[in-house]
């Protein structure tokens, strides 16, 4: 016992770089934000008014962020699914020894470095209607790239931005997954073939269950990536197509530049605390959910 | 993953029956704002004349007149400068972004190598992140200047950190008899002149002039009235010289907010009460009614008819319409923008990359509006003197801002950017005489401005929440472009834009 508090100076010491860190970025923000998630303030935040705890629940349940969840969920049910398909295809693909595999899995695994940012913009450049390189290419056999275009369509718009937001996050689950693939012993794949397992039998039976946990892990990333998504949809819709918004996320309804809430700091904590729950709870559905049939080995 | 799907689909379910009905704005308000002692106002259309204000509401401190209003603000002691000890350093933060502001830095190098006494840092940001940053900001963060859009002059007065430049130029004695009267009375209210026009700009109509050759018109009269736009637009789609007319963009800044206000004073009529909001803090935006109608059926026909293309809410690049322009398929021969992109556009579209226009072709003219009167409203920025409670700091950043609108600053910095310069004595200098002598498109904007009858509905709306207020106008320019009822959509606006700044009022008044 003695001992333990002697080591008492020594073990501060140690901790308190990332205990202040940490409490300074991640833990007075965030008390602060919950703090003026009930309060009504004037234009620059320093009168205020107590609207109360309730505050939080009428914001939750108002039009603009039950819209904006809604529009998140979908997202985030087009992109996970979508990408960790792929990047479990690819990675699956990518792990076989012969010539030349080493360029694929450099291209397969690029946009993992590249930002949000640039890829957003790649997509723009793109999709753009009238200065767009797809639209002015197949205008002719497909009307809408042009008028209204894909972005600018309230039935595409989303579907347009999950398809950047796919494409930028593939290059991670790429390699998360490649990892995980190699880490999976070759004895298992060679008993599977001795008992006459063919290849989908061997995918499904074999690589699949021993992905598990990289795949529960790669999920939960990509919903949190879903459900904070904001640079992909500033750059590619700004929120809109107007007056629908389908591609409004939470996000961008807390610091949009189209949105109503954007200069009230009271609604915009409280919307961004609501955030921050919703993924809390997300996260531990997942885990829950899907815990149980992860094989994590021996 | 079945398990997780049922489980994503329930908790949607839960949320979406959670949903109130109600705006966020109601958020965290009981009683509601309704409730509130009726403000002073003016009857939807009645006028005052300029500079006259309401009587005070009863709410406010005490009957004041308005002079006595300036004497209550910040003073500006413009002599504390010559008694300063060393030079005195100034931040300004700014919203000027690509050639503007290469055009700001070289304009603030010649002033800080000029003299000794003033040193000013600019911190560069977009518009929106200076509103951001400035308002979140505490007294002792904020800048000594900076430079604001024209929709937040009512959110600077309320936010009660600023020294009206009006308290300045009465104890420096400073002559503003060169300034343009539109350009000051954009930012002046209740009485007080609050900051300094910089960089004005209001919308005008670009159009390929050769186009205009093909469908058989004028190149050099393009279209003043709206029936005059529709009658140039039907010419050239008719003849085949574009596949639209006119490209309409529902963007907040653009076709969707800013322009609604701008055919608002066109039409003279005001668009919020009480004068637009300048002899009394305004209570409700007045656009659903015949003028508002008819403008919106106007644009929503031209859509309908073929007339024109809708590029949409213009959110990313805001400059979309201008695109349509140089769209190598299906462009439009006409579109309706800010002349502060002048430079850029004549650059762009005149660069020889779009085959269909060349810098010869791109013509500016006067926004087209109801009935062809002339006019527009101030748009663009202003310059705000920071309350930092030190004297030499104060009267250093009125030095500089004495600077910046000077004659011989203004007309470098009105031929770089296409900004119309704030005093008129700017364009008998060099380099912006001879600029617009060579290139008349640059005077356009000017010589719209000056147009505007010297009555009330000529000085633009002040609402706190402008910028929202737009948001939602937009919304419903959008859906009616989309095919939705008028008197409809725009009931729906009104409503929510009056929630708004009743909700933005009980916060700040």
């Amino acid at each position: 016992m003695k001992k333990k508090w002697r080591e008492l100076p020594i073990a501060v010491g140690m901790l308190a770089p990332s205990a202040v860190i940490l409490g300074l970025f991640v833990v007075y923000p965030l008390v602060r934000a919950i703090q003026l998630g009930h309060l009504r303030c004037d234009a620059t935040g320093k009168r205020c008014r107590d609207g109360g705890w309730g505050q939080y629940i009428d914001v939750f349940r108002s039009n603009e962020f039950q819209h904006a969840l809604a529009n998140t969920a979908r997202l985030a049910l087009m992109t996970v699914p979508i990408g960790l398909a792929l990047g479990v295809g690819l990675a699956v693909l990518a792990d076989k020894q012969i010539r030349g595999i080493g360029f694929f899995r450099t291209v397969f695994s690029s946009t993992v470095a590249t930002s949000v940012a640039v890829a957003s913009l790649i997509w723009f450049v793109l999709l753009q209607p009238e200065i767009g390189v797809l639209p002015n290419l197949f205008h002719g056999i497909i009307p809408s790239l042009k008028q209204p275009g894909l972005l600018r369509d309230p039935a595409t718009a989303l579907p347009a931005v999950a398809l950047s937001s796919i494409w930028a996050s593939l290059g991670f689950t790429f390699i998360v997954i490649t990892a995980a693939l190699q880490g999976i012993p070759r004895e298992l794949y060679e008993s599977a073939y001795v008992d006459g397992a063919g290849g989908w039998m061997r995918f499904s039976n074999v690589t699949l269950p021993m992905l598990g946990p990289t795949i529960l892990f790669t999920s939960v990333v990509l919903t949190t990536r879903a459900f904070q998504s904001y640079a992909e949809v500033a750059l590619l819709t700004g929120g809109g197509p107007d007056p629908q918004r389908p591609t409004q996320t939470l996000p961008y309804l807390i610091y949009g530049q189209n949105s109503l809430v954007k200069n009230d700091i009271g609604l915009k904590s409280a919307a961004a605390v609501l955030l921050f729950f919703v993924l809390l709870v997300l996260a531990f559905v997942q885990f829950r959910g899907l815990d149980k049939r992860v094989h994590y080995g021996s | 993953m079945k398990r997780l799907a049922v489980l994503a689909a329930a908790a949607l379910v839960v949320a979406a029956a959670c949903g109130s009905g109600k705006s966020i704005i109601s958020a965290g308000r009981q009683p509601p704002v309704a409730t509130q002692p009726a403000p002073v106002t003016l009857p939807p259309g009645e006028t005052l004349p300029v500079g006259q204000t309401l009587p005070p509401a009863e709410t406010t401190i005490a009957p004041t007149t308005t002079a006595a209003l300036l004497d209550t603000l910040p003073q500006c002691p413009t002599d504390a400068l010559a008694s300063a000890t060393g030079p005195v350093q100034l931040t300004f933060w700014h919203g000027m972004s690509g050639p503007l502001n290469d055009a700001l830095q070289q304009l603030t190098d010649t002033y800080n190598a000029g003299q000794s006494k003033v040193k000013v840092t600019l911190i560069q940001g977009t518009y929106e992140q200076t509103i951001d940053k400035y308002l979140q900001s505490g007294q002792s963060s904020r800048p000594d200047l900076v430079q604001m859009p024209e929709y937040m002059v009512q959110s600077m007065v309320d936010s009660k950190s600023v020294v009206p430049v009006e308290a300045c130029m009465k104890s420096s004695g400073f002559d503003s008899s060169a300034f343009l009267p539109t350009g000051l009375a954009a930012y002046a209210t209740q009485g007080v002149q609050w900051s300094m026009p910089f960089n004005i700009s209001n919308p005008v109509l670009y159009y390929n002039k050769r186009m205009f050759k093909v469908a058989g018109l004028d190149p050099e009269k393009p279209p003043v009235s709206l029936d005059d736009l529709r009658a140039d637009s039907q010419a050239i789609v008719t003849s085949g010289a574009a596949k639209y007319g006119l490209a309409l963009d529902s963007g907040f800044d653009s076709g969707g907010g800013w322009y609604i206000e701008q055919w608002f004073a066109k039409a003279g009529e005001f668009y919020a009460d009480n004068q637009n909001g300048r002899s009394a803090r305004a209570t409700q935006v007045l656009y659903n009614n015949p003028t508002g109608q008819s403008l919106l059926t106007f644009m929503q026909s031209m859509l309908t008819d073929g007339l024109a293309v809708n590029v949409g809410d213009n959110a990313t690049t805001g400059f979309d319409n201008l695109l349509k322009l140089g769209d190598a398929n299906e462009p439009a021969a006409m579109t309706i923008a800010t002349s502060a992109s002048t430079g850029t556009v004549i650059n762009v579209l005149g660069s020889g990359q779009f085959p269909q226009i060349t810098n010869a072709d791109v013509g500016v003219a006067a926004m087209p509006g109801p009935g062809g009167k002339p006019g527009a409203l101030v748009g663009g920025g202003s310059l705000w003197v920071v309350d930092s409670g030190d004297a030499a700091r104060t009267a250093a950043a009125w030095d500089f801002i004495t600077y910046l609108t000077g004659a011989q600053q203004q007309s470098q910095w009105a031929s770089v950017t296409g900004y119309v310069p704030v005093r008129t004595d700017a364009l008998t200098l060099d380099p912006l005489k001879t600029k617009l002598a060579t290139d008349p498109r640059y005077k356009v904007p000017y010589d719209q401005l000056l147009a505007s009858p010297d009555v009330p509905t000529s000085v633009g709306p002040i609402l706190g929440p402008l910028r929202e207020v737009r948001t939602v106008t937009a919304q419903a320019v959008a859906a009616i472009f989309g095919g939705a009822d008028v008197a409809t959509s725009l009931a729906a606006a009104v409503q929510q834009a009056n929630a708004l700044i009743a909700d933005y009022n009980a916060r700040n008044g």
